[in-house]
């Protein structure tokens, strides 16, 4: 893709418990690579990727933050100025999900923007042992008005859907990027719906 | 990478961290995670002083760590990208190499070990590129000098 065609620069956040799988379904998503031995993230991690939804074209700021717990007073200083936000639990991992609510208070204490558009990920259902149903993951996202998709870091599935499906909906809420648009481009064939195209739960 | 090693903390958080470090100082000794908290945000400031004390503070904090303590690699990687915000590539060098010892696959660290050899061969060039300068600068000289001498004599 050309440039001068990238309608806007879009700041990501990844967050989640430890051990969920935030650097493989990012890794995936920019390499399409799949490391099983994946390290524990130390602090942040950062990638670019641009992506086309709807024509329009959007560079991705990715920030990728450490799950363990010696980095969760620091990683907050990232939440801010983010418009998307994938908020990772582990579908074998019932204590991942639990832990939820409280992903959700901290990104409600330190985000900018009030709009800043969230989606869900269940991540790992090429395991077995599941402890965590889509049918939870969903009442779950409804109840919090997150987008929500199941997906494996593993065999690709959802992926590339999770980070679409986010990024069409930050599109579609103006107010969260008009102020960083450049060059005086306009958003065209905005589909105006939420309807999601890749088969993801779209339930704002 | 690069963004890692640019990324600037806010002042606030320095400040807010800071406090919790003088605060604990005052009351005793400081806990291991409050010194890292602090150091953290050092190493990510715009200013060389803070870099350099954010350095320091990690590197008591290595040295206090037992071999086998989990957070060594936290103190080795915020080593490394301290050094090469100072510009001190070897030293840098040496620590990413040490993290990667523990952890050979860890692709951050890997990506850091990249860049700062990029850097280390850049300035590497750039140094042969001034002597190199210095050096066609001096025959130049003796070249005129020569030049200056043959007139004389003739």
């Amino acid at each position: 893709m050309s440039d001068h065609s990238v309608l806007t620069t879009l700041k990501i956040l990844i967050i989640g418990e430890s051990g969920v799988g935030k650097s493989s379904l990012l890794l995936r998503f920019t390499d399409d690579t799949f490391d099983p031995e994946q390290t524990a993230t130390i602090g942040v991690d950062f990638k670019v990727k641009t992506l086309t939804v709807d024509g329009n074209g959007a560079k991705l700021a990715i920030w990728d933050t450490a799950g363990q717990e010696r980095f969760r007073t620091l990683t907050p200083s990232y939440y801010r100025g983010a418009q998307g936000v994938i908020l990772v639990y582990d579908v074998t991992s019932r204590q991942s999900f639990s832990k939820l609510d409280a992903w959700l208070n901290e990104l409600e204490t330190f985000s900018t923007k009030h709009e800043v558009i969230k989606m869900l990920v269940g991540n790992k259902i090429d395991m077995d042992k599941r402890e965590v149903s889509k049918e939870d993951g969903l009442r779950f996202a409804r109840k919090h008005q997150m987008l929500f998709i199941e997906a494996s870091a593993k065999t690709k599935e959802g992926v590339q859907c999770a980070f679409e499906e986010l990024v069409e909906k930050i599109i579609q809420t103006p107010g969260l990027w008009e102020t960083e648009k450049q060059g005086g481009m306009t958003l065209m064939g905005s589909r105006g719906t939420s309807q999601g195209y890749c088969g993801g739960y779209c339930v704002i | 990478m690069e963004t890692i090693i640019n990324d600037v903390v806010d002042p606030r958080d320095i400040k807010k961290f800071e406090l919790i470090y003088l605060d604990q100082q005052r009351h005793g000794p400081v806990s291991e995670k409050t010194q890292f908290e602090y150091a953290w945000c050092l190493v990510r400031s715009r200013y060389l002083d803070d870099m350099k004390k954010g350095v320091a503070l990690l590197e008591d904090l290595f040295h206090k760590s037992r071999p086998d303590d989990s957070s060594r690699r936290d103190y080795l990687f915020y080593l490394a990208i301290g050094y090469t915000k100072t510009k001190e590539y070897e030293t840098a060098l040496k620590y990413v190499k040490a993290l990667l010892k523990i952890e050979p696959e860890n692709h951050q660290a890997k990506e850091l070990k990249k860049l700062i050899n990029d850097k280390l061969n850049k300035e590497g060039f750039l140094g042969m590129a001034i002597v190199g300068g210095a050096t066609i600068a001096v025959v130049g000289g003796l070249v005129g000098l020569g030049i200056a001498l043959a007139k004389k004599s003739s």
